[in-house]
């Protein structure tokens, strides 16, 4: 049995993160030369090469960073930082964070947007970041050429996460949707959710969703209760209106493995109208 | 060279080997003052500190918010006594300054301190500015941050992460924090450190430029008692001191702290510390600061969870000083653990060799007790210890210089 898991332990290590971490190969790019060595931070050191800025990336599983400097002979250069985190829920939750949602998106890798001087992608369990400096008029193109030979070594691109197509359509922001890895709403018993921002008719609101197994999900709702004082002796699976001392009223529903729910919108038919689109979707998705 | 010596040895035995090197300090008189706040209907009374020579008046803790997008975390916390929100440009690529502007909208603008950040390109190998940092790059950082805040000014703008004095005293950021300044686009102006930090901190004694350092100050710090004092001769020197990454950590630290409180309790202890700024993301956090913001005296229980989990590595001697008694040679051994210390823990033989010949030692150490009867209060076995650091006063202090 020992031996078993040993020999089990070794296969999951080696096709593991880790194993497509070193797969991954900086390309070489025609008319520029990497400069220096290649550096590399880990959870431990990536304060380093991000300060503050580190804290936020850790909430998210961060795993590894290489970073790799090109330059040219036109002394141009490009930096590029390759963040890995354990999944790409996760590198999807970081890149959600810092995705400015009316930037100029990008056919590229899962997906990515460029501005000046900087392209940003995300794919499969990576985050990348491109720098671009004394690339002048060309900068979009130095960038976009980068970013493609890049992609192409991190393998395949994968694709955002399945869940965010049960969020209802109408009303909602484009690129606003984000994965909170952590305490949801400001609790710790909240775990982790799937948020996206609505704006109807001048009302701005949120949907959230969290996914979970069934029993995790009553015990949420149970603490949840327990926390907003709401007395419910028995929790059973459906509808809650919770006045939450922080958040206002929230609505929401809980079935099986999910618990999806309302922030910010008083009207009550639009909330039982979003919470049923809600429905229709994640019942799409199963 | 003999005077050099002497100079520095006199300045560990009266620094390092003294005061700073205490991991628990004695309670004096803190200068705080004590106010009355409604926090959310409550009334509290929260320990208030001054920020050194900018007179701003802070409660001991406040709000980190580069770790919430959550905009209720931030009301509550502000709505509950914090009055320092310290963000950056490059959290969340802005957004987390326009998610504080939002929340901002509406209070009165004297009832909120707001302390943002801005760095210039760097190599990240040396630390030293490349020449993309200019005056106009950094100029043009604080209006951004301005824009995405919706405010005309902020209360201190910090040149942000700097592990080298080259790059705390870099002149085009020098000359665009005076403009910043001198526009009222903020205040007053700082800098904050993550590495290397008594030296960063001592450049910005000597730039007579910064009113604030925004440093990494926590019980787990290797070499916290360097950042200690570094820290009290800024205070000397009028500069605020806010402390950050008390219960994360930073740079090559374990991200865990078993007991939040007295993790932050820890850094409050020293009167130079004027506030702690903490990334919390949850409404049981924001409780827990609040009891701190109370009452920062350390507890006996919080005193015995921070010695056992610092004492985890076997390197940081916590000056209980209890050996002290059970020695027969009355050999001074928090001072011989701490040049251990020196030598293992930050490879800096210099600091160690200098405390080691400042103890004047007998010339047999260690050798000639059978047992030794020493019982550390954190485990270490003291006497191997002792033996092995007593023998670097026989190596040239050329060589290891």
């Amino acid at each position: 049995m020992k031996t078993v898991c040993l020999v089990l332990g070794i296969i999951i290590f080696l096709w593991g993160p880790g194993a497509e971490a070193n797969d991954f190969k900086f390309p070489e790019i025609t008319e520029w030369k990497q400069s220096g060595e290649i550096q590399t931070f880990i959870p431990k050191t990536l304060y380093e090469y991000i300060n503050g800025a580190a804290d936020l990336y850790l909430m998210y599983d961060f795993q590894e960073l290489e970073v790799a400097e090109y330059l040219n002979e036109k002394k141009a250069s490009v930096i590029v930082d390759v963040y890995r985190h354990k999944t790409p829920t996760h590198a999807f939750g970081i890149y959600s964070q810092e995705r400015l949602p009316n930037a100029n998106f990008l056919d590229i890798g899962t997906q990515g947007y460029i501005e000046q001087s900087i392209l940003i992608f995300l794919t499969g369990p990576y985050y990348v970041k491109l720098n671009s400096f004394n690339t002048g008029a060309e900068d979009e193109e130095i960038l976009l050429a980068f970013a493609k030979k890049v992609a192409e070594n991190l393998g395949e691109k994968g694709r955002l996460p399945s869940i965010l197509s049960s969020f209802p359509q109408e009303g909602k922001k484009m690129n606003s949707e984000k994965f909170i890895n952590k305490n949801f709403l400001g609790y710790s018993f909240l775990h982790s959710a799937f948020t996206a921002d609505y704006e109807l008719s001048g009302t701005k609101f949120k949907l959230f969703v969290i996914e979970s197994d069934r029993k995790d999900c009553k015990d949420m709702i149970q603490k949840y209760l327990q926390q907003t004082k709401s007395l419910e002796k028995n929790i059973a699976e459906g509808r809650y209106t919770i006045s939450d001392p922080y958040h206002g009223e929230i609505e929401l529903h809980w079935q099986g493995k999910y618990i999806w729910g309302i922030l910010n919108l008083n009207e009550v038919s639009l909330r039982s109208k979003y919470l049923k689109l809600f429905e229709v979707g994640l019942e799409k998705k199963k | 060279m003999l005077k050099k010596l002497i100079g520095r040895r006199d300045f560990m035995k009266s620094t390092l080997a003294g005061f700073g090197g205490l991991f628990f300090l004695p309670q004096i008189d803190m200068k705080q003052e004590i106010r009355v706040v409604d926090a959310k209907g409550k009334e509290r009374k929260f320990i208030y500190r001054t920020l050194g020579k900018t007179g701003i008046k802070l409660p001991a803790i406040n709000m980190g918010v580069m770790l919430t997008d959550n905009p209720n975390l931030v009301r509550v916390a502000l709505d509950s006594g914090v009055v320092m929100l310290d963000t950056a440009q490059v959290y969340q690529r802005g957004q987390n300054e326009g998610m504080i502007g939002e929340v901002l909208k509406g209070r009165p603008r004297d009832s909120y301190v707001i302390a943002t950040k801005a760095r210039l390109p760097n190599n990240q190998t040396t630390g030293l500015y490349t020449e993309e940092a200019t005056e106009e790059a950094f100029l043009k950082k604080v209006d951004d941050s301005l824009k995405n805040l919706g405010l005309e000014y902020v209360d201190i703008y910090y040149h942000h992460n700097v592990w080298k004095r080259e790059s705390a005293l870099y002149e085009p950021i020098l000359k665009a924090l005076e403009k910043i300044k001198k526009a009222g686009k903020a205040r007053f102006v700082g800098i904050t450190t993550h590495m290397n930090e008594p030296e960063v901190i001592q450049a910005a004694i000597d730039s007579k430029l910064y009113d604030v350092v925004l440093t990494s100050y926590n019980f787990q710090q290797k070499h916290y008692a360097e950042v200690r004092d570094a820290i009290a001769r800024a205070a000397q020197a009028g500069i605020g001191i806010v402390g950050m990454k008390a219960i994360r950590g930073g740079s090559g630290q374990t991200p865990i702290v078993k007991n939040t409180a007295a993790a932050l309790k820890w850094v409050l202890q020293d009167p130079s510390m004027h506030t702690i700024i903490t990334g919390f993301t949850t409404f049981e956090h924001i409780n827990i600061d609040l009891a701190v913001m109370e009452n920062p005296t350390l507890t006996d229980d919080e005193k015995r969870d921070l010695q056992k989990e610092v004492s985890v590595s076997g390197l940081y001697c916590q000056g209980c000083r209890q050996c002290l008694e059970q020695c027969p040679e009355h050999l001074p051994i928090p001072d011989l653990m701490r040049a251990y210390m020196y030598t293992y823990g930050y490879h800096n033989l210099t600091h160690a060799q200098d405390l080691v010949l400042s103890l004047n030692l007998p010339k047999r150490v260690c050798e000639d007790c059978g047992q030794c009867p020493v019982k550390c209060s954190v485990g270490f076995n003291v006497s191997p210890k002792i033996r092995d650091v007593v023998r670097i006063r026989e190596v040239p202090s050329e060589f290891i210089g």
